[in-house]
């Protein structure tokens, strides 16, 4: 049955059509992958869809009735969007039930009441917290799921749509995900799926819809389509998908040595990175991988331990000490830690490099446009123009910029946290392109934090799985999944030339 | 028409600068309609010479707000500051201007105390100095016993009673401040890391800023312009007395924030803070022409103030309402 149908829906942002003239109809019992690049229109005409933005032309109706003018049918969407956006100081009880009025909690809130008629929906999710717990505490992966929950609590829903659900989700988190998503359709719900990660497009999908430059460019059921075509409806051009990444340019000369760091995450790491070396980190979300990295950069404490760069002493605790000395970090979390949402591409782009633009005390505004254009161009940014807000940019472009500026500050160290967390395949390459090239051109030394198996196994040239903050195995390049996949779950590797310190 | 008028609309909030110049321009033309005396020289040379304090604090105070902080206690350092230049003067025998100098030396560094204060032992700058402001006004009770230091050399009354052509002193020193601050916060390396420590500390800090050393400089900064405004403030009444100041801090945020500086931090422009203040004087002046009771003006400059503090939102609101009924 057809729950939903969007007819020539039309959306403009200053600058840029967002969709353009797109048809959709959405099935109870369906599942219904919509795939594009950055930038596409993905998000966009999700919350065209669930009533958050006004089409500028076009019509939605659900159930047969014009939603454009009986709002309240909106009500039966129900929308994860992709950004978390959950209530940190408050707690899961709380945050799932909000608001109130919807989810018929009514009159004094009792938190014992809330807290009960969490427990069993955190169960069926397996989410591994307790109700009474703020959500800024808990890991990032059970806030994800927290969201989708927290959309699925207001029972008179017909149609689920999330956007990027599975960003921040483990492998296993991700399996239980799929669980739920599946048992949510056989009660003939209709689910809209939206992800960068076409392993999952093809487990799960029914239906897909494929979206470039804001149009809609296919839609076929998914039996009858395979990899290659779903990469060339998207990106317009074929790619090759076994591609490698691995440097082929690494030296024997020490660029990074660590030794016995240890933090409020992870215990007694060293290691060693090479010139030209691409190293992969890999781990369960939650190893400390993002701590470690974090603390040699100078963000977080260290407590012991010594680090030396170039065969010299790193002083660590002091991220400005870093910046200059070339260790650079690529934080996993760009809207906490990466954008400054309010100000424009131009100055999020130049923000590093402002002492080489300066002039007599002033920012020289030509050599800053001439570097902005330069960036936007060489990471092929999709933006309207430079002076736009970076909040406004698509997730994927947002990383891009994040990126491009950090090039311009001479690095030396590149510690790529997440690197392509919501990234679509043809960027992901270009990201991965780019990092083969800055090894074995520029001789950097790249660390890649890396959850998804895939990519640490095509870019790195050596991997190391961390396990609750501590090094559990280091595998050379080409080694097989399954033993790096055993690290990672703490089963420490056997002493045949593969066991961490040298 | 209705197209023109939602155009008018979006520049309007495209620029909070220029729409609150604008209204502050509608106003002095409706207060010169409404009272004959407004625009009469005199007034409005003791108008301009109001604003150009508070409108001195609201830009010190806009360079704070800008990273997301407060200083309380602007007014106890003006005055703290006003109080000590004069007792070098009249009783240490110190050169008047050197006392000046002093003066705002010694209010950079109480600045500087906050600063340190709030950043090493990571205080809430708003609590933080609501208590120096107790400090600082327990230091001048203590220096003076409430009483007023009087008989301040005349060389320096120009500084605060006079005008170079019809325009008062006080009011192109507010001027060189803003030019400055203006400079620091466009022009500068700094400024744009201002910008982005109010945007994102977070994000600040992992680029390498060193985000503390700017909070403490600003605080500084914030310090000896309050100094200058106390100093400018005795050469005004010829007498050093410790309730100068006394509104400068609700009043400069006040200023800033209906110059379109989010308390929020990371937009804005200081520039706002001297039309804010602008907006603020022509109230309480033309309240206090009209002859409104005194023990009125207050409730009603009260509210004409948080009238104007609404009026960004307002055309928001306006704006949305707009829509929904066109669509
Ligand atoms: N609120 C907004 N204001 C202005 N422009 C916007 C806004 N939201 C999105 N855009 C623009 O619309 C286009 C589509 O963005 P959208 O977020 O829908 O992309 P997406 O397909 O979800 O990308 P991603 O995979 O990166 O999440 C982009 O060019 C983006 O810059
Ligand atoms: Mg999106």
């Amino acid at each position: 049955m057809k729950v939903l149908e969007a007819k020539k829906i039309t959306k403009l942002f200053p600058g840029v059509v967002a969709l353009d003239d797109v048809d959709i109809s959405i099935y109870s019992g369906e599942i219904h992958c919509i795939i594009g690049e950055n930038g596409a229109g993905k998000s966009t005409l999700i919350k065209c869809l669930t009533g958050v933005y006004k089409p500028d032309a076009g019509e939605i109706t659900i159930n047969g009735k014009d939603a454009g003018k009986e709002r309240s049918l909106f009500r039966r969407v129900a929308y994860v969007p992709q950004e978390i956006n959950l209530f940190g100081h408050m707690t899961v009880a709380e945050n799932l039930f909000l608001p109130y009025e919807k989810t018929g909690v009514n009159g004094l809130i009792n938190q014992k009441e809330l807290n009960q008629r969490a427990l069993p929906l955190l169960k069926d999710f397996a989410i591994n917290v307790e109700p009474e717990m703020l959500v800024r505490d808990i890991p990032v992966s059970a806030q994800q799921l927290i969201q989708i929950v927290r959309a699925t609590v207001c029972q008179d829903y017909q149609i689920l749509m999330l956007d990027e659900p599975t960003t921040s989700l483990t492998t296993e988190d991700t399996v239980l995900l799929f669980d739920i998503i599946r048992k949510i359709k056989a009660t003939n719900k209709a689910i809209v799926f939206i992800s960068h990660k076409l392993e999952e497009i093809f487990e799960l999908g029914e239906v897909i819809t494929v979206f470039r430059n804001g149009k809609r460019v296919a839609h076929e059921r998914m039996p009858n389509v395979d990899l290659a075509w779903v990469i060339t409806k998207m990106t317009g051009r074929a790619m090759n998908q076994d591609e490698t990444f691995y440097s082929e340019k690494v030296t024997d000369e020490v660029l990074l040595e660590v030794n016995h760091v240890t933090g409020a995450c992870f215990t007694d790491v060293s290691f060693k990175l090479r010139k030209g070396e691409i190293l992969g980190f890999t781990g369960l979300v939650g190893a400390g991988r993002s701590e470690l990295m974090q603390a040699i950069f100078g963000y977080l404490p260290a407590y012991g331990g010594s680090v030396k760069l170039n065969g010299k002493p790193f002083k660590l605790g002091e991220t400005n000490y870093s910046v200059r000395h070339g260790f650079i970090y690529l934080p996993e979390d760009r809207k906490k830690m990466g954008i400054l949402p309010m100000l424009s591409v131009r100055e999020n782009i130049t923000i590093p490099s402002l002492s080489k633009l300066t002039r007599y005390f002033s920012i020289s505004r030509k050599r800053e446009s001439a570097l902005t254009e330069a960036v936007i161009s060489a990471y092929n940014i999709k933006t309207p123009d430079a002076e736009k807000k970076i909040q406004f940019l698509s997730g994927g472009n947002q990383q891009k910029v994040i990126i491009g500026r950090s090039m311009s500050c001479d690095p030396q160290v590149l510690v790529f946290d997440e690197p392509t967390k919501g990234i679509d395949v043809g960027t992901k390459a270009e990201i991965y392109r780019l990092m083969k090239k800055l090894a074995e051109e520029k001789g950097i030394g790249i660390i890649l934090i890396s959850s998804e198996m895939e990519e640490v196994m095509k870019c790195a040239n050596r991997i190391i799985a961390l396990y609750h903050g501590e090094i559990y195995g280091e595998f050379a390049c080409g080694e097989k999944k399954e033993r790096i996949l055993s690290a990672i779950i703490g089963v420490q590797a056997d002493s045949k030339g593969s066991y961490a310190h040298d | 028409m209705i197209n023109t008028k939602k155009k008018g609309l979006a520049t309007l909030r495209r620029s909070t600068l220029t729409a609150i110049t604008l209204i502050l321009f509608v106003m002095v033309v409706i207060a010169g309609f409404i009272s004959p005396y407004f625009l009469d020289m005199y007034n409005l040379q003791s108008l301009i010479r109001d604003l150009a304090f508070v409108g001195m604090i609201g830009i010190a105070q806009s360079l704070l707000l800008l990273v997301g902080e407060l200083d309380l206690s602007v007014g106890k350092i003006a005055s703290l500051c006003g109080i000590l230049a004069g007792m070098l003067m009249v009783n240490g025998g110190v050169d008047p201007f050197l006392s000046l100098g002093i003066a705002l030396i010694l209010g950079l560094v109480f600045g500087l105390i906050n600063g340190l204060l709030i950043t090493k032992l990571r205080l809430n700058s708003m609590v933080a100095t609501i208590g120096m402001s107790s400090v600082y006004g327990g230091i001048n009770l203590v220096l003076t016993k409430g009483k007023a230091i009087t008989q301040i050399p005349e060389s320096i009354y120009s500084l605060g009673k006079g005008n170079i052509g019809p325009i008062p002193i006080p009011f192109l020193f507010t001027l060189g401040v803003l030019l400055l601050v203006l400079f620091l916060t466009k022009k500068t390396k700094t400024g744009r890391y201002i910008y982005a420590i109010g945007n994102n500390r977070e994000a600040a800090s992992i680029l390498g800023i060193k985000v503390d050393k700017i909070r403490v400089m600003i605080y500084a900064i914030v310090g000896m312009i309050c100094a200058l405004a106390g100093i400018l403030y005795v050469a005004r009444l010829g007498s050093s007395q410790s309730t100068i100041g006394e509104k400068w801090p609700m009043m400069s945020i006040a200023s800033a924030v209906i110059g379109g500086v989010a308390l929020t931090g990371g937009t804005g422009n200081p520039a706002g803070a001297l039309v804010g203040a602008a907006i603020i004087s022509v109230i309480s002046n033309v309240i206090v022409l009209l002859g409104v009771s005194v023990y009125w003006q207050s409730a009603v400059s009260g509210i004409v103030i948080v009238l104007a503090i609404s009026f960004s939102s307002l055309s928001t609101i306006i704006s949305e309402k707009k829509q929904k009924k066109l669509g």
